[in-house]
């Protein structure tokens, strides 16, 4: 049997800045086991979500190419340095478009990527950022959030990119696991239901424990 | 981390459950288990649902009138016997309770342990299933590759979950309900002993109550809802769930479970649209069956199994629903006809000989060519034994008319439905074992098990425990009792 599967490209985008540093990188790497883990054991997830993680520090870096479930691996997470927002944003919009398939006479297209964003501090290439933000507005996404970790997150600045916008007030272990397990949640619903009218469903936020940002 | 809360019904009474983090969770609800693991409680993930009238009013409804897995006289569905609860109850998870606090949401019993994967149902590393529920969707779709092969049942488990999740929907839909989300992740199944259980009842719609918006699952939506999702929530033209869109959900999943694929999922394209439009197209306006006969345009070129390889009743059920049904909700076969057309297909069972086949069963349809569709072997034996039921006209006595056959095979059991006319194959009928068929040295045998008066071709009584010789054209009773059918054998060189 040919396969006749869209794929659901899902781009993670990690803050890994200097003070990412330690417990709160460690944080992150066990909240994307555990979302890979979660998705791997729900069919349709693992039929349909395929996984990138692109990192920003001084630089920004697809540390893992959008890969199926079953064969995704664990990436080097290496914190260092300032918060190239705008970097990372312009690689995004370089991923989506190199690979995230349209369709053709013999293949599905795949459907709108999802773009989680996790930060905990505010961009260091302002000019950047804000060109790229700009872009994004106009790219076939089909739905951006961007999380705001920690106090020194600035959500005036993922407001430009997204109106899903999330706070969390710390970075611990017990915050992390559950908005990973919302992204898990978000991801297993946009792979098994549709809403017909919006085209995307995102679960409510407030039985986790956190909030959006109005 | 969990601790213990309480859950407290309409009555006062107190259930423990235990909280986790991350519970569980679908699309409208999450899940905690009780401390034994016997029920679990769920709660609305969207608590502004529990706050509604018309949901607590539709799920006392469901939980009380309608509800076919308690006895009438405990207050379940009307006319409701035990013996017909508790065979429902083993194909619904069905809520029992409504929680008032902490928050509004249900109890269902959990559901039995062959439903749940354990920590050898993955064949491969990284994948850990262990306790994880059995959706139907695993064995359908191409993520089956990562099970292990002692979890796939065989062709006659496959076929006989089909015919449980027919009469599981026939029994709802005679209620006047309507399931409104029947799909891969709402039925479980077991193919290893054939059992299916219909999940998140509580979305039912109930005759005259507010339906809920529920936003239906990929692949399984009907093509008219599909289609007419552009108009606004309220619109006459948006066509909501009900009994016709659950009989295309159903029909899809039982497609599914027989050939192991989608029945609209093809090769047809759209390319000039953007893949949300595009699928929007592809499963609703311009949806097409891939083996539509009249047009191929969606047909992939490695159709290896067809609808017309397990008898007419597959393949006319499936024209109905896939055909002329597609766009034409009424043309639909009902729950009822898929019950009964699975129930035939099944009478013409028979056991591949081909050892290294792993369908093991396959439908004996063609008596000229008696040949597996799955491993291509044919019968070896090349005799083909029928059993044909006729039962006597009434008001004309001696005069018989046929309604049904059977094929039959070494070790074959029958059933009251094989013996009398007015038994059917459901819910209602005694499932012990009354005779059964026994082949030595190419000859074939019917032995009776427990049936009071079984009489040979010459009359004489074959006493329970003994067996009579069967040829073709013999003419035999397993009862003398009214509605006792009388079976001609037919044995034919395939």
């Amino acid at each position: 049997m040919a396969d006749f599967n869209r794929r659901l490209p899902v781009y993670l985008l990690i803050d890994c800045s200097g003070s990412m540093r330690g417990e709160r990188i460690e944080a992150v790497k066990q909240g994307i086991r555990s979302l890979v883990a979660e998705l791997r054991s729900d069919p349709q997830a693992l039929e349909t979500a395929y996984l990138s993680v692109i990192t920003f520090s001084s630089t920004a870096k697809q540390v893992e190419k959008l890969t199926e479930l079953m064969l995704f691996e664990e990436p080097e997470f290496v914190t260092e340095g300032a918060t190239m927002f705008g970097r990372a944003l312009q690689l995004l919009i370089d991923c989506i478009n190199t690979e995230v398939r349209k369709s053709t006479e013999t293949q599905k297209g795949d459907w709108k990527p999802l773009v989680f964003i996790l930060t905990d501090g505010s961009p260091s290439d302002i000019p950047d950022f804000k060109r790229c933000a700009e872009i994004l507005k106009n790219m076939p996404i089909a739905n951006i959030v961007a999380c705001a970790a920690g106090a020194d997150a600035k959500t005036e600045y993922l407001k430009m990119i997204t109106d899903n916008v999330l706070m969390m007030n710390s970075l611990s272990a017990g915050d992390m696991a559950k908005f990973f397990a919302w992204v898990s949640s978000s991801i297993k619903m946009t792979s098994n239901k549709v809403d017909l009218n919006k085209g995307i469903v995102i679960p409510p936020a407030d039985s986790n424990g956190f909030q959006f940002v109005e | 981390m969990s601790r213990i809360a309480e859950a407290i019904l309409r009555d006062g009474t107190k259930l423990p459950y235990v909280v986790t983090d991350n519970p569980p969770s679908g699309t409208m609800k999450h899940t905690y288990f009780s401390p034994d693991k016997s029920y679990v409680v769920q709660f609305f993930n969207d608590a502004d649902m529990g706050r509604n009238m018309y949901t607590r009013d539709r799920i006392s409804a469901i939980i009380g009138k309608y509800n076919p897995t308690v006895p009438e006289e405990k207050g379940g569905a009307k006319g409701n016997t035990k013996k017909l609860a508790e065979y429902f109850s083993g194909l619904f998870c069905w809520p029992v309770e409504i929680v008032v606090a902490p928050e509004f949401g249900i109890v269902c019993p959990a559901y039995p342990q062959n439903y749940f994967f354990d920590e050898n149902s993955a064949n491969v590393s990284g994948l850990n299933l262990k306790g994880k529920d059995k959706k139907s969707r695993w064995f359908t779709s191409s993520v089956r590759k990562y099970l292990n092969n002692a979890e796939f049942g065989n062709f006659k488990s496959m076929l006989k979950i089909s015919i449980l999740l027919a009469r599981a929907v026939r029994r709802m839909h005679s209620a006047g309900l309507a399931h409104s989300d029947l799909s891969g992740n709402n039925v479980l199944i077991d193919p290893k002993t054939g059992g299916c259980v219909v999940i998140d009842i509580d979305s039912l719609v109930v005759p005259g109550i507010y339906p809920p918006e529920v936003a239906g699952t990929k692949g399984y939506i009907a093509p008219e809802v599909v289609d007419s999702a552009k108009y606004p929530y309220g619109d006459k033209r948006r066509c909501q769930p009900c009994i016709e869109t659950d009989l295309h959900s159903m029909a899809v999943l039982i497609y599914e479970y027989l050939f192991k694929r989608h029945p609209l999922e093809g090769k047809m394209r759209f390319p000039q649209f953007e893949a949300e439009e595009e699928d929007n197209l592809l499963m609703g306006k311009y949806a097409l069956f891939i083996e539509n006969p009249d047009d191929t345009r969606n047909r992939p070129d490695d159709l290896i199994i067809k609808v017309s390889d397990f008898g007419e009743y597959v393949e006319k059920l499936c024209l109905q629903a896939f055909v002329d049904g597609l766009h034409d909700p009424k043309k639909r076969p009902t729950a009822m006809d898929w019950e009964r057309g699975l129930i035939k297909t099944w009478e013409m069972l028979y056991p591949c000989e081909n050892r290294e086949c792993g369908a093991e069963w396959f439908i004996l349809y063609d008596e000229k060519n008696p040949v597996c569709p799955y491993c291509h072997s044919r019968i070896k034996s090349r005799q083909i034994v029928k059993f044909l039921f006729k039962k006597e006209i009434n008001g004309r006595k001696g005069q018989w008319v046929q309604y049904g056959e059977t094929v039959v095979y070494d070790k074959m059991p029958l059933y009251a439905w094989h013996v009398y006319s007015d038994i059917f194959d459901d819910e209602k009928a005694d499932r012990d074992e009354i005779a059964y068929i026994v082949k030595n040295n190419d000859k074939w045998f019917l032995v009776n098990k427990k049936a009071n008066g079984m009489r040979s071709e010459d009359g004489r009584i074959i006493p329970i425990g003994e067996s009579v010789l069967l040829k073709n054209g013999d003419f035999f009773r397993i009862s003398e009792n009214n509605n006792g059918s009388l079976i001609e054998v037919s044995i034919r060189q395939g």
